[in-house]
């Protein structure tokens, strides 16, 4: 199995909660992400200081939701990865 | 019947004028178009490293600000260089009492050396693995590059130093394509970036020396424009 960057892991994360009505608990992220804890951890907390999703408190339940600029980082990744590999970056 | 002699003078005085004139219009609308293209590259890439943070894509997009803000400098020293008459240009360019002209020189040896740098950190910063901080030791040769540009009045010099630094730009990129994983879609790229590099020196020995080019000025600027424009394409036809 290939091994995915860093930019193909963040995409799979927005899209797994996406794919959840966008909201889905810490838990079952982390084992639909396919990630160790601390790797999750890692990818998590750099996504929430990116602002690409947000914690979000119903009823005391706390779910994590992607942000517009998470849905726009979904779009676009196709182009990002096309500009990173045009320019060799 | 033979005009007067000043007669004769004033109208060869007046084509040089006009000559001078046509010039300065080709340098502006070239610097222009220049300025114009790199903006577009440094916004249209503004999105993509909002979303990611990429370091690759950061220096990428600073290396075309950096190269528009150092075409900015080079049209106002062409604008000097042709009102002022050559032989008086060594002296005002060099000269210590007139601050302004060597700030100008500083400013753009300065950018425009930074602009190379950033280009070739771009590509290089995921084989450097971000564990030295080259923008200080890049930030360090371009400060010299720019001192020793105004402070010291040997054209051989200043073209020994540029040789020197396109040797090492050259054997970086060289280094990047023998390392880069897809040769085949980046070949064109590092062709591409080398020949960047050699039109910008161009660029460079066309302020230092002026009319050193004067015959292949318009090749050099169509070249350096297409160049530019064949990376706007790319850019544009993974961001639009």
């Amino acid at each position: 199995m290939v091994k995915r960057n860093k930019l193909e892991i963040i995409k799979d994360i927005l899209t797994i909660i996406k794919n959840n009505r966008n909201s889905l608990k810490i838990t079952p992220l982390i084992r639909k992400s396919n990630l160790s804890t601390s790797r999750f951890s890692s990818y998590f907390n750099e996504l929430l200081r990116k602002g690409l999703v947000i914690e979000t408190h119903n009823e005391g339940r706390k779910a994590i939701r992607v942000t517009e600029k998470g849905q726009k980082y979904i779009e676009k990744y196709s182009n990002i990865v096309g500009f990173i590999e045009e320019f060799d970056l | 019947m033979a005009p007067p002699q000043g007669m004769g003078r004033e109208i060869g005085q007046g084509i040089m004028n006009q000559m001078a004139q046509a010039s300065l219009s080709t340098e502006l609308i070239y610097a222009f178009v220049i300025i114009i293209i790199s903006l577009m590259i440094y916004f249209g890439t503004r999105e993509l490293y909002n979303l990611t943070n990429h370091k690759g894509i950061k220096y990428f997009r600073l290396s075309f600000l950096f190269f528009a803000i150092a075409y900015f400098f080079r049209s106002i020293m062409k604008a000097i260089i042709v009102f002022v008459d050559p032989q008086t240009l060594r002296e005002i360019m060099f000269n210590v009492g007139n601050a302004f002209n060597p700030l100008i020189l500083f400013l753009f040896m300065y950018f425009s050396s930074m602009a190379i740098f950033f280009l070739l950190y771009s590509v290089m910063i995921k084989k450097w693995n971000g564990k030295i901080n080259f923008v200080m030791f890049f930030n360090a040769i371009a400060v010299f590059i720019a001192l020793t540009t105004i402070l010291t009045n040997s054209a051989k010099f200043i073209l020994l130093i540029h040789f020197l630094l396109f040797l090492f730009v050259a054997f970086i990129a060289l280094m990047a394509y023998k390392e880069s994983k897809n040769k085949k879609k980046t070949h064109g790229l590092y062709f591409a970036y080398i020949f960047l590099f050699i039109f910008w020196l161009l660029n460079i020995l066309d302020i230092l020396i002026p009319n050193a080019f004067q015959s292949f000025q318009l090749l050099i600027y169509l070249i350096s424009l297409g160049l530019f424009l064949m990376i706007l394409y790319k850019v544009l036809r993974k961001t639009a």
